[in-house]
């Protein structure tokens, strides 16, 4: 089919400056290889990222046509609308020239934090069952798709993000591994997994199903299991889930004002960050003073959370053991 | 089925209370009874670990199935947090070792049958457009509002379990008799959840989205969920301030919108609690009876 394929080389995203081109393609060709086509036959001075060209690396994501796309996973056929294949660079990372983004910024430089081998701590012969989780993250790609769709990303180019998040876990869930808690330690430093807004864009994101978002909250858990405090080395966000998990462990729901105070650094430091918005509120009616009381079943609720502690202290003990 | 076992979560019941006001009265309009559940836990909201979580909420699950009636929520967080729960309480091994260790001793069981349901879900699936429709006294015409999702009537999707869902706002908008001025983030975060985590990226969302839904001409924005509100009602001048422009966006609640269209008083409904001045917004009201 004949398509016209378009390369942003200027402009921007919203006002892209586009070369165009002409070309008969097979509709089953993959978007990459066709565009590897269009470089060798009408102008070779174009720049774009590949190099597996059968989804094993993740280097050749593009935006196409709108949406972000790991290109050698699509053909011509399903991507092209009227005729046409657009390809702009990924949202999020700085370009080096034409569609080819800066892979070390996006990526790399976040997803080496996390990717030192396996330290041998003596265990014998491991389980399919127990292996299973981990050889799911291991089919990470890195085509950042999850990056691309995230939503903290989009704000702060900084935050580690899903994708090396996902080497984060492929390490700190591997039974064989000795550092562990080290790891999970350096997970939980600021733009790490506490910084994490949980929307579920990363799981949505991702090409392969590996369920970025879920690993991420699955890492959580298991950075407090280990005895990594909730948002180790980030002050504010250890303030926030402690304070969190004393107010439902003690009246069984949320104390609003108790947390807030104490995220912002308790009484004086919350109180000074709190008052103009607060004073608003009182004001309208939209806050109160009214004390904080206990919910029915407020014991229940506190007796769930006895025995959390006590088998995370448990668990604990057996990892120093 | 029109009776549903209410959960109204901690933030209508503490800095949302014109949330918990306004669905009151809508949904008596709408004539759902609501039982409400008093004697039941914080979900969550994605902060307490699953382990913690799961069984908090088997414990809510239980006592809804107890009362042989679907969960109502009006909280997205809420109804993710427990949404997902109830996902994985459906696998056998995990909800029978939940009961055994946690529900077993206050006599509870959770059998894994509650459905939960967010109020828009349930407007739409059990009341009905055709009678929300029939029920307009002041339609909107004329007025943009900006659908804001948030994160979790949008994903995960074997959570929301039905794609149509992630159109509710819109249809609900539609059927109102507004006009929809839709926005890239509208599936996006509003920044709540690391506002105290670390401010700059929370409120450089907020700027983005509510900026955006001004400069395409929203007269409001509409939020499923107290925190999405509590952070682009509350924090929007703060959002505004540090990305150096003027925003000036009503944030309104789901309930608050549909009872304006109902014929409701603005002042009933809570309006006048919002921290970004809903005025302006109001004055642009059509008297009820006009047009219907
Ligand atoms: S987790 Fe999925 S989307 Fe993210 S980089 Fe890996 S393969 Fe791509």
């Amino acid at each position: 089919m004949q398509i016209t394929f378009k390369f942003q080389r200027e402009g921007t995203r919203a006002k892209p400056v586009y070369s165009e081109y002409e070309m008969d393609v097979d509709p089953e060709t993959s978007v990459f290889d066709a565009l590897v086509g269009v470089r060798e036959t009408q102008d070779g001075s174009l720049a774009f990222r590949g190099n597996c060209s059968v989804g094993f690396c993740g280097d050749c994501t593009l935006s196409v046509n709108g949406a972000q796309k790991a290109t050698c996973l699509e053909t011509v056929g399903k991507t092209q609308k009227d005729g046409v294949i657009a390809v702009q660079p990924i949202r999020y990372a700085p370009v080096e020239k034409d569609v080819m983004h800066d892979v070390r910024k996006f990526l790399w430089d976040k997803v080496n934090v996390f990717a030192r081998g396996v330290v041998p701590n003596g265990h014998g012969p491991v389980a399919d069952e127990e292996l299973r989780p981990v050889r799911k993250a291991m089919r990470c790609t890195t085509c950042g798709l999850c990056d691309e769709g995230c939503t903290v990303i989009d704000v702060n180019l900084n935050f580690h993000g899903p994708a090396a998040l996902t080497k984060l876990y492929r390490f700190a869930f591997d039974p064989r591994d000795g550092v562990t808690a080290e790891r999970l330690r350096e997970g939980s430093e600021v733009n790490g997994i506490w910084d994490c807004v949980h929307c579920w864009e990363a799981t949505e994101h991702c090409p392969f199903g590996l369920e970025p978002t879920h690993l991420i909250m699955e890492t959580r858990d298991r950075a407090v299991a280990h005895g990594v405090k909730s948002g180790y080395g980030n002050k504010s966000a250890q303030r926030h889930y402690d304070s969190f998990e004393q107010s439902v462990e003690k009246s069984g729901w949320l104390d609003e004002r108790a947390v807030a105070l104490a995220s912002y650094g308790g009484l004086v430091r919350g109180g000074i960050r709190m008052l103009p918005a607060g004073l608003r509120a009182l004001r309208k009616g939209k806050a109160s003073l009214k004390p904080h009381h206990k919910r029915p079943g407020a014991r229940e609720i506190r007796k769930i959370f006895e025995r959390y502690h006590r088998s995370t202290e448990a668990l604990r003990k057996e990892k120093q053991a | 089925m029109t009776r549903f076992a209410f959960y109204p979560g901690c933030v209508s019941k503490g800095f949302c209370p014109e949330l918990y006001e306004s669905f009151v009265r809508v949904a008596a309009e709408f004539g759902m009874e609501l039982e409400e559940l008093e004697d039941v836990g914080c979900s969550g909201a994605g902060v307490l670990p699953a382990e913690l979580s799961d069984p908090i909420n088997a414990r809510t699950l239980a006592k809804a199935e107890a009362m042989g009636l679907p969960l109502l929520t009006i909280c997205s967080t809420c109804q993710g947090v427990i949404g997902g729960s109830a996902l994985r309480l459906s696998d056998p091994a995990h909800r029978e070792r939940v009961n055994r260790e946690h529900l077993a001793e206050e006599g509870l069981e959770y059998a894994g049958t509650t459905d939960v349901k967010h109020f828009l879900w349930a407007m739409v699936e059990d009341v009905g457009l055709d009678v929300v429709r029939g029920k307009v006294k002041r339609p909107l015409a004329g007025l943009g509002f900006s659908p804001f999702y948030g994160c979790y009537l949008r994903r995960p999707i074997d959570v929301i379990q039905r794609p149509e869902r992630k159109t509710y706002l819109e249809q609900v908008t539609e059927a109102l008799g507004g006009t929809n001025v839709d926005i890239a983030g509208k599936g996006k975060c509003c920044g709540f959840p690391t506002l105290t985590i670390n401010e700059e990226n929370s409120l450089a969302m907020t700027a983005k989205h509510t900026g955006e839904a001004v400069d395409k001409g929203a007269d409001a924005m509409v939020v499923p969920c107290p925190l999405c509100h509590l952070e682009m009602d509350g924090e929007q001048r703060d959002a505004a301030k540090a990305a150096g422009r003027k925003i000036d966006l009503p944030i309104l609640h789901v309930p608050q919108v549909v009872g304006l269209a109902l014929g409701m008083d603005p002042k009933e409904l809570g309006l006048s609690r919002h921290l970004v001045s809903t005025k302006k917004f109001v004055a642009q009201l059509q008297p009820v009876g006009a047009g219907a």
